[in-house]
């Protein structure tokens, strides 16, 4: 490195600006590097691949307006009534088309829209006046609106009727008022009633929201106070990163993304997980004993091979085994060991074993959610020892910047294998989960030593550290590729 | 009271000409939104020969919201906790205007009938109820003879 440029980066070595830097130096290798392009993640070969967009409000009205005009040119009906047929399809457009074609009548009795005949209330106006049935007043009749069920009611009842509906935040699934009714009330008839300016906006409000909700291919970026919407074509348990607000979820259900546990066990998962918060509660300890020497020994970074600082054994955080057996084909700290002859046993052995189970899976779980926090603040550490070590002279700040992206690949990592730990307790036994067993321990290995390195790194081990980065990558791919589901 | 809706004398004078079988609601002498609320326990259920008190409150936006409704009387049913709030989909979601106080009655009383353990309120209660159905059902009877047959309601 040039003298000239070491200068410069001087000035930029004050904390606040190394992230921004780093982005630059990535584009500065992006526009200079033409080979680059050939390392990008390609769809055959990258398991988390995801192709999203993410729209302002204003994109996403446009959108729906547009596809709201199409349906309304091929069955020639309402915005009002298109609108309703889309919420209720999940806005598949081809489908309702097609259920419309085959038999308009029966596709939007389906739909709740128009009433079935054998529903059609008799009770008709006979003379100038007629009693409303909800607030028992003798008026005029055209006081007096009905759809096409012909439960009639006032305009008054029917205006109080959406406002307490709206207030509760009801908008597409309004119905009429009539007993065991289920008609939908369509956005024109309810605007034609309510008196309030200001209802009518917040109607429109919540409804929006609602048809997106109702939309497949979009959905709400979940981070706080986000109005962003993520739009993409498949609706897959895929990660999607907000630009705004930098939120990273799943894009199926809008929470942690959670590879390679799908999506409803994961909810299993956490629901279990809330309802046992009492009995794992003992868990949560940061300090264990020495195995050797029983001193206490405090966990304060993200890594699970401890070092007693008395007597210097290396033992594992979580099962307190000596570390040498840890790097082997033979790790079994990651796998339960199930008793083969439960079914032969009694409902309280079966219960007490059932309860093991879970602590064991839940206890993994849960350190490695403490390992990745640990993690954040080992981040922090790294980026204060580079400053140290360029200030010693000791290699350039962009020589240093490997170890940054060995603590973020490392999260990564970490990050996946904390997830397989709820997959694996829902999987059942079998070859599968054998194979599952094996590449969760192999990984688990590469990041544990990966976590070692890159706490204690020095500028010399560069390439040791990215031999490890390369594996531990190359692990994690290989259990996404075999167990996601695309 | 006054400016109350016509709705609720009309229901009101309704429900004293033609009482409904089992039940009582009289209208609180000095608030007439408030109903004071006496339930027969159905014969053929565990709470037979009991009498239930309850309260009844329309809210302001009634009829387009739902009446409150709660037990005042201890009971043990999988679809009622311990503060006598009730489980009924009718009182909550399932409300339409078009239902009355009266048959918000009659429903509780069917309940009372057809205690629904898949929907519960009250969790124990309706674990028991599940996996013990006979000793729930004498745990009710129990609870009667002790909390719902001490006082001597007049009731039709
Ligand atoms: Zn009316
Ligand atoms: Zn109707
Ligand atoms: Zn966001
Ligand atoms: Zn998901
Ligand atoms: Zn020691
Ligand atoms: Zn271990």
């Amino acid at each position: 490195m040039s003298g000239q440029m070491s200068q410069e980066s001087d000035n930029e070595y004050s904390d606040d600006h190394i992230e921004d830097d780093e982005d630059e130096y990535d584009n500065y290798y992006y526009d200079n590097n033409d080979d680059l392009d050939l390392d990008k993640p390609k769809k055959s070969d990258d398991p988390e691949y995801f192709e999203f967009d993410l729209l302002k409000v204003e994109d996403v009205e446009r959108l729906l307006n547009e596809e709201v005009e199409a349906l309304c040119t091929s069955l020639k009906i309402t915005p009002s009534l298109a609108k309703m047929l889309l919420h209720a399809h999940g806005w598949q457009r081809s489908l309702i088309i097609e259920r419309h074609q085959r038999d308009p009548e029966k596709f939007l009795v389906d739909s709740r829209i128009v009433a079935d005949k054998k529903n059609i209330s008799q009770d008709n106006i006979m003379g100038l006046t007629h009693t409303c049935p909800i607030c028992v007043q003798q008026l005029s009749k055209d006081e007096f609106q009905a759809l096409s069920c012909q439960h009639l009611f006032c305009n008054e009842c029917w205006d109080m009727h959406f406002n307490i509906q709206i207030n509760q935040g009801l908008t597409t699934g309004i119905e009429c008022m009539g007993k065991d009714c289920k008609l939908l009330v369509p956005e024109d008839f309810i605007c034609g009633i309510l008196k309030d300016t200001s209802m009518r906006e917040k109607y429109f409000k919540f409804s929006f929201t609602d048809l997106i909700k109702s939309h497949s291919q979009l959905r709400f970026c979940p981070g706080p106070n986000c109005s962003i919407v993520v739009q993409a074509k498949e609706p897959k348990a895929k990660r999607v990163e907000c630009n705004m607000c930098k939120s990273t979820f799943c894009f199926r259900c809008g929470i942690d993304y959670h590879a390679p546990t799908d999506c409803d066990t994961i909810k299993k998962w956490l629901m279990k997980c809330a309802d046992d918060s009492e009995t794992a509660n003992y868990i949560s300890a940061n300090t264990k004993d020495c195995p050797k020497c029983h001193v206490c020994i405090e966990k304060n970074g993200g890594c699970n091979h401890m070092q007693c600082s008395k007597c210097k054994s290396d033992f594992c955080w979580m099962c307190l085994g000596e570390w040498k057996t840890h790097g082997s084909e033979y790790y079994e700290c990651s796998r339960f060991k199930e008793n083969p002859n439960i079914a032969n046993e009694s409902v309280h052995v079966q219960a007490r074993e059932a309860l093991k189970k879970y602590l064991f899976y839940y206890e993994r779980w849960e350190n490695h959610a403490k390992s990745l926090t640990l993690e954040e603040q080992t981040f922090k550490n790294i980026s204060t020892r580079i400053q140290e070590k360029v200030m010693n002279n000791e290699g350039t700040w962009i020589a240093w910047q490997y170890l940054l992206k060995a603590a973020d690949l490392l999260k990564k990592c970490r990050y996946s294998l904390q997830y397989t730990y709820p997959y694996a307790y829902y999987l059942d036994r079998g070859g599968r989960k054998e194979l599952f067993e094996y590449q969760q321990a192999q990984l688990e290995a590469e990041v544990e030593n990966l976590s070692w390195k890159v706490e204690r790194a020095e500028i010399s081990d560069t390439g040791e550290l990215e031999n490890l980065m390369d594996i531990a990558e190359k692990r994690r791919l290989t259990l996404l590729k075999d167990f996601l589901e695309v | 009271m006054a400016g109350l809706p016509r709705r609720i004398l009309k229901e009101t004078q309704r429900l004293m000409q033609e009482p409904v079988p089992g039940i009582s609601a009289i209208p609180d002498d000095n608030n007439a939104r408030y109903f004071h609320v006496v339930i027969k326990g159905p014969s053929e259920s565990p709470y037979h020969s009991g009498l239930f008190e309850l309260e009844l409150f329309l809210p302001e936006e009634y009829p387009m919201s739902a009446p409150k409704v709660r037990f005042m009387t201890k009971i043990y049913h999988p679809n009622i906790d311990k503060l006598g709030r009730i489980c009924l989909d009718i009182l909550k979601d399932k409300w339409s205007p078009a239902l009355q106080i009266r048959t918000v009655l009659l429903s509780i009383q069917a309940l009372l009938s057809a205690p629904n353990p898949d929907d519960p309120l009250d969790n124990n209660v309706a674990d028991l109820w599940k996996c013990n159905e006979q000793q729930a059902i004498e745990t009710a009877k129990d609870w009667t003879r002790k909390y719902a047959m001490a006082k001597n309601n007049n009731i039709q």
